[in-house]
């Protein structure tokens, strides 16, 4: 199946928006507003959807009209694009989705038409799977690994990196002691946070909406 | 910018196939999937962490309920969505002067597309079919995935080193600490914020 590489899925999601002119801001906009405000480092609703690697959510106000002879094509309903790189099974990821990024999950989808709530995790697969577009060709540069093992990766070589610094020079039993030391105290510390620390966030995100 | 979180910048484009044109694409990409070595160039310009393209037939947009206009569109859509690192130019550039063949052979099949070369035309073809992204998340938004690769090296060369030097003398386990060094040297390069540009 070309949605899936080695360890890791590739879940493409389409979810039509909810169009009624009756409102003064109309979904997409409420929706974009949403994510604008959305933290995208550690505190993501994604970095506790622990199998994520990289995600992202982008409404699609229309398909591209690319120039005369083409024929000039239009959307009726604009989509609510849903793209995420995890490692596991689908329905395992929906399903934590439905239960620990509920209150996030809500507050997108609650824009797009059909959406049954959360409540009923069944019926919330049910409609992801109904808005899933089978991937046609999944590139993964790694696609042996998972999260957690890359992030434990990522800290070791910065560990490692350090220790091979400060002890430069040093050599025989007193190495060999500190090496020792070192690597007990690598296998006990805390994974790097996912999705960054908070230091990163655009100031400009955090201006209130006029 | 939302196109960017970190070294990753999501790109999303849209691209207009005539119908009779799909199945030949989908065609290729088996092609492509079944034979690895075709993917050779993909892998060793090592700076896609992911990137899949999506054919969507006119009829195939998800209607989910009666409310729902149908939609009633003239070509089906070929949807690419990439997380690579560096800048949009450096990766157009990159595909254009590497990938060209791969490029060509997947987008020709799309209304309008000039040819990933020369580049200039290209560029402006896939500014005119890219969107915007509203939200991107990236786990390990200061590792390119060449560190990525580097930091699975170090691990897995620290683990075995970790393992087999327990029972050395000092001495022993100094020579040993050297071809470590030795080893793991290119991939100690440390991982931090990505550089500015577009």
């Amino acid at each position: 199946m070309s949605n899936v590489s080695g360890k890791t899925y590739g879940l493409t999601i389409l979810s039509p928006i909810i169009e009624d002119n009756r409102l003064d801001i109309c979904h997409s906009m409420q929706l974009r507003w949403y994510l604008s405000q959305l933290p995208r480092d550690c505190r993501s609703p994604f970095a506790q959807l622990s199998s994520t690697y990289l995600a992202r959510l982008v409404v699609m106000d229309d398909v591209v009209f690319v120039g005369h002879p083409a024929a000039e094509d239009h959307l009726k309903s604009r989509y609510l694009i849903f793209e995420t790189n995890f490692d596991g099974d689908l329905d395992t990821y929906l399903q934590r989705m439905a239960t620990e990024t509920k209150e996030f999950v809500e507050a997108v989808w609650k824009h797009c038409v059909g959406f049954p709530g959360t409540n009923d995790v069944g019926a919330f697969i049910a409609y992801m799977k109904k808005c899933q577009l089978n991937t046609t060709f999944f590139f993964a540069d790694v696609n042996d690994q998972t999260v957690e093992s890359t992030l434990t990766a990522l800290k070791t070589q910065a560990a490692l990196a350090h220790f091979m610094e400060k002890h430069e020079g040093v050599a025989g039993a007193e190495l060999q002691r500190a090496f020792g030391e070192f690597y007990q105290r690598l296998s006990k510390s805390p994974a790097l946070p996912r999705g960054g620390n908070q230091s990163r966030d655009i100031r400009q995100e955090k201006i209130p909406h006029e | 910018m939302t196109n960017i979180n970190g070294k990753a910048y999501a790109m999303n484009a849209i691209t207009p196939m005539k119908s009779w044109k799909t199945p030949i694409l989908k065609a290729f990409f088996f092609i492509l999937g079944v034979v690895k070595p075709l993917q050779k160039d993909l892998k060793n310009l090592s700076f896609i962490h992911f990137a899949r393209w999506v054919s969507v037939g006119r009829n195939s947009f998800p209607h989910l309920s009666e409310q729902q206009p149908r939609e009633d569109l003239k070509y089906d859509y070929l949807l690419f969505f990439s997380n690579f690192n560096g800048t949009w130019n450096q990766y157009i550039d990159a595909f254009s002067s590497v990938l060209y063949k791969g490029l060509d052979a997947v987008w020709i099949w799309s209304e309008k597309y000039p040819g990933s070369r020369p580049v200039t035309s290209f560029k402006r073809y896939i500014s005119l079919v890219q969107f915007d992204t509203d939200y991107y998340y990236n786990v390990y938004p200061h590792s390119a995935t060449n560190d990525v690769k580097a930091a699975l090296r170090v691990h897995d060369a620290l683990t075995a080193f970790a393992r087999n030097s327990q029972s050395l003398s000092p001495a022993e386990f100094g020579n040993a600490w050297l071809e470590l060094k030795a080893t793991v040297a290119p991939d100690l390069g440390s991982t931090g914020i990505a550089p500015e540009g577009t």
